[in-house]
């Protein structure tokens, strides 16, 4: 599996870069602004980006510019936007229309390793990965009308990792049942929401995270 | 009170003429019309050179008569100004040059000489309306040599035998020298003349339009006149076809120019009643804000500009405190002073006709005096608001710089290392795989890092909204709308960005307003609204909760209502008991 990273402060991109290689990832270049990520992804073809959402010159929006440029050119490139803040709005803006190859995560996941390289793991292969506190705060958002209130605790869990961009193996591992059970939960889950059931992971993402936005 | 500077050049010591001496002067005139006259209708050369002797002798005399008249009008209305007398010297020219009609031998050599001398007193009249002074020296030297090659043309052809028996001054009969002598002379005089529509059309590029179009109406019977003389005398010396109806037309187009002259006084003088307009203005409100309009009516002179002298900033400003440029003696423009005792307190800019009218001038302004007074604190009133609201923008803009900075430095330099220092550890972590303690330890470090980095989050996004900057105010209040404590609405009707202080204004009135929902109003939901009406954003945050906020809705409103201020918006809250709660800040922002 093969990655680049585009990250300014050399701190972070060399403990980024160490921790992907240790963890199995080939990182094929590594770069500090959006121009030179842009190179990188056209010469190397990597599998997924790591991208810092603020680069040179400006630190401004330059690097979300350069996730979506690669999100639209390079479809079959994962793309993982990190940041210090999360945004729900910007979450949006990076899916679009498709959670495929596509993951927004608050920048101090990296030092929880297993979760994090299993989210750059998901996002290479096509899945996506969504920071928890994104999902959390739409679904702690405040509703009129709230159909989450019919979910039991269990089923809101579910529903988080599902959000997150989990498969349904994933969520079994991560709550420790069995995948038959997280199946009825999700199926459950859909049934109360009126969501169509059946999806792939990553669509189910985007089919959430509209849900709970709206 | 008043003082006209600059353009004007009044002469001080003023001449006054005595009722007796006009008298005298029109009595002359009107005797030398009649000599004309005589003299016109007793000589058959006239009908046989220049056609009908009755046409050309009225022609002739109501030239002398009108511009002797009207030269008289001048004097006794402006006795300062040579304007006058040097009109009543044209009439006179006419005169003594008619002597030339003359069947005596001497008085006819003495008209002749002359003969060409009232063109060229025409053009010095012409040149130098309305001060009765020439302007600079190359007008000087035209009009001068203008005098000397018709006077002298007129010896030298006569020298030469021009004219026929009568003429006293022939000393050798050389026709072809003497008809060489006329046509230099009369091309000369042609040429000055069209130099000096030239100078006219020159007088009007610089100085634009005149104020009243009585004056323009002069201007052009001026420049008529000129045109027609030189037209004439290239036609007489060159013999070009009609040259008699030519000569009719030149001296119609001569006695245009009083007429006009008296229509432009008539015309000012009903201009005088305006003073009485303005005083009963300025009786109902002593302090109109369109002061300036007023005085424009009252002195006929749309492009009027009051300038008020403010001494603390010396400079002048407009009504509105903003400055003004007083333009240099160049710029066509005429200023007039206006002073309070021994302090100035404005001035006035205006069309350079107006100095031509000062008791006009003079009367506005001593109508207008307190009115102005009080225009000029009014103007410093503005002056010193204006500064104080900029120095705010300063204030909050260098604040927002700076808080701006510490953002960027504790994004890049804390939070950054905080997070490197908990990679570090949890790669520390895996190396003690077999010291369960350490690991427990680390892992607690850790825990306490992702604390650390939520509270520097908490406190980078309170120093500064980086989302707002980086990515504009739709995404930022999207997430202030998820954060809400109740339902929100979220209509940004925008596109593209806004200037960064108006977005960060924005962003922290709907952040500090939701906020506030959320405290006080018991509200079921809210509605945020941004977009563009006309040349302002407008940003309303409507709660549909208790209402009855009181003044002090929070101190942190206030602040924004700085910020708002700042930027030249202003910020207003509704709060009916009851009917929830409405703040609305409308910025200005060109689109």
């Amino acid at each position: 599996m093969r990655a680049v990273i585009a990250e300014d402060s050399v701190l972070l991109r060399e403990g980024l870069a160490r921790l992907l290689s240790e963890n199995g990832l080939d990182v094929v270049g590594s770069c500090e602004t959006a121009d030179d990520l842009l190179l990188k992804v056209r010469s190397y073809s990597p599998d997924v980006a790591v991208v810092d959402i603020r680069l040179p010159p400006t630190h401004n929006d330059e690097g979300m510019q350069a996730a979506l440029e690669i999100r639209a050119e390079h479809p079959s490139v994962g793309v993982l936007v990190l940041s210090q803040y999360v945004e729900v709005g910007l979450a949006m803006k990076l899916l679009a229309d498709s959670a495929d190859g596509a993951g927004y995560l608050l920048k101090d996941r990296i030092s929880d390793v297993k979760d994090f390289i299993d989210a750059v793991q998901r996002v290479a292969e096509g899945g996506s990965a969504i920071d928890p506190i994104i999902v959390s705060t739409l679904l702690s958002r405040h509703r009129s009308d709230d159909p989450l209130a019919q979910l039991t605790p269990r089923e809101r869990e579910v529903l988080e990792l599902m959000a997150e961009g989990r498969s349904n193996q994933g969520i079994a591992d991560k709550l420790v049942i069995s995948v038959r059970a997280v199946e009825k939960y999700v199926s459950s889950i859909f049934g109360k929401l009126g969501l169509p059931s059946g999806a792939t992971d990553s669509r189910r993402v985007l089919a959430v995270l509209l849900y709970l936005r709206s | 009170m008043t003082s006209a500077v600059a353009h004007g050049d009044y002469v001080d010591d003023r001449r006054w003429p005595t009722p007796a001496l006009l008298g005298l002067i029109a009595s002359a005139g009107f005797a030398a019309a009649g000599c004309s006259l005589v003299l016109a209708l007793k000589n058959d050369v006239i009908g046989r050179d220049v056609g009908e002797p009755l046409v050309i002798a009225l022609l002739s005399v109501w030239v002398t008569v009108s511009y002797i008249l009207c030269g008289l009008l001048a004097w006794w209305h402006r006795p300062a100004s040579r304007f006058g007398p040097l009109m009543i010297a044209a009439g006179f020219a006419n005169f003594l040059a008619s002597l030339a009609w003359a069947a005596n031998d001497v008085v006819f050599t003495f008209g002749q000489a002359l003969d060409l001398l009232p063109p060229v007193l025409f053009l010095h009249v012409f040149l130098a309306f309305p001060t009765g002074r020439l302007q600079g020296r190359f007008e000087c030297a035209l009009v001068l040599t203008a005098y000397v090659t018709a006077i002298g043309g007129e010896l030298v052809r006569m020298t030469f035998g021009y004219f026929g028996p009568q003429n006293l001054l022939e000393i050798t009969e050389n026709l072809q020298a003497a008809q060489a002598a006329t046509r230099v002379q009369l091309g000369l005089v042609s040429a000055y003349c069209l130099a000096g529509v030239g100078i006219l059309i020159a007088r009007r590029l610089r100085t634009g339009r005149p104020h009243r179009r009585t004056l323009t109406l002069l201007a052009e019977a001026f420049g008529l006149a000129l045109v027609m003389i030189a037209l004439l005398l290239v036609s007489a010396s060159w013999g070009g076809p009609a040259v008699q109806q030519i000569r009719w037309a030149t001296f119609a187009a001569l006695s245009l120019a009083p007429v006009a002259f008296l229509i432009a006084f008539l015309d000012s003088h009903l201009a005088r009643s305006s003073v009485g307009d303005l005083f009963v203005e300025l009786q109902t409100d002593p302090a109109p804000t369109d002061l300036r309009d007023a005085l424009a009516r009252a002195l006929g002179d749309p492009s009027l500009t009051l300038a008020y002298w403010l001494p603390d900033y010396g400079c002048y400003a407009d009504i509105d405190g903003r400055r003004i440029e007083i333009p240099g003696p160049d710029s066509g423009r005429a200023i007039t002073l206006i002073d309070q005792g021994s302090s100035q307190v404005a001035v006035l800019l205006h069309d350079p006709a107006l100095d031509n009218e000062p008791e006009l001038l003079a009367a506005v302004t001593a109508a207008a005096g307190i009115a102005i007074e009080n225009g000029r604190l009014h103007a410093e009133l503005r002056a010193r608001l204006a500064e104080l609201s900029a120095s705010r923008a300063r204030i909050i803009e260098v604040g927002q710089r700076e808080r701006q900075r510490l953002e960027r430095n504790l994004h890049d330099g804390a939070q950054q290392r905080l997070i490197a220092l908990s990679l570090e550890l949890s790669a520390l972590e895996d190396r003690l795989a077999d010291d369960p303690a350490a690991r427990a330890s680390l892992d607690q470090a850790r825990r306490e890092i992702a604390t650390t980095l939520e509270e520097l989050r908490a406190v980078a996004r309170g120093l500064h909204p980086a989302v707002v900057s980086g990515h504009g105010l739709e995404i930022a209040l999207e997430q202030l709308g998820v954060h809400a404590p109740v339902p929100v609405t979220l209509t940004v009707d925008i596109d593209g960005r806004l200037p960064e202080a108006l977005e960060v204004a924005a962003y922290y009135l709907v952040s500090e307003s939701l906020t506030n929902v959320g405290k006080h109003a018991n509200a079921r939901s809210a509605t945020v609204l941004v977009r563009r009406v006309g040349g302002e954003v407008v940003v309303e945050i409507v709660d549909n909760g208790a209402g009855g906020a009181d003044e002090e809705l929070g101190t942190g409103l206030r602040g924004l209502a700085d910020r708002v201020e700042a930027l030249g918006g202003r910020l207003r809250i509704w709060s009916p008991d009851g009917g929830g709660t409405r703040v609305r800040a409308e910025i200005p922002c060109v689109p």
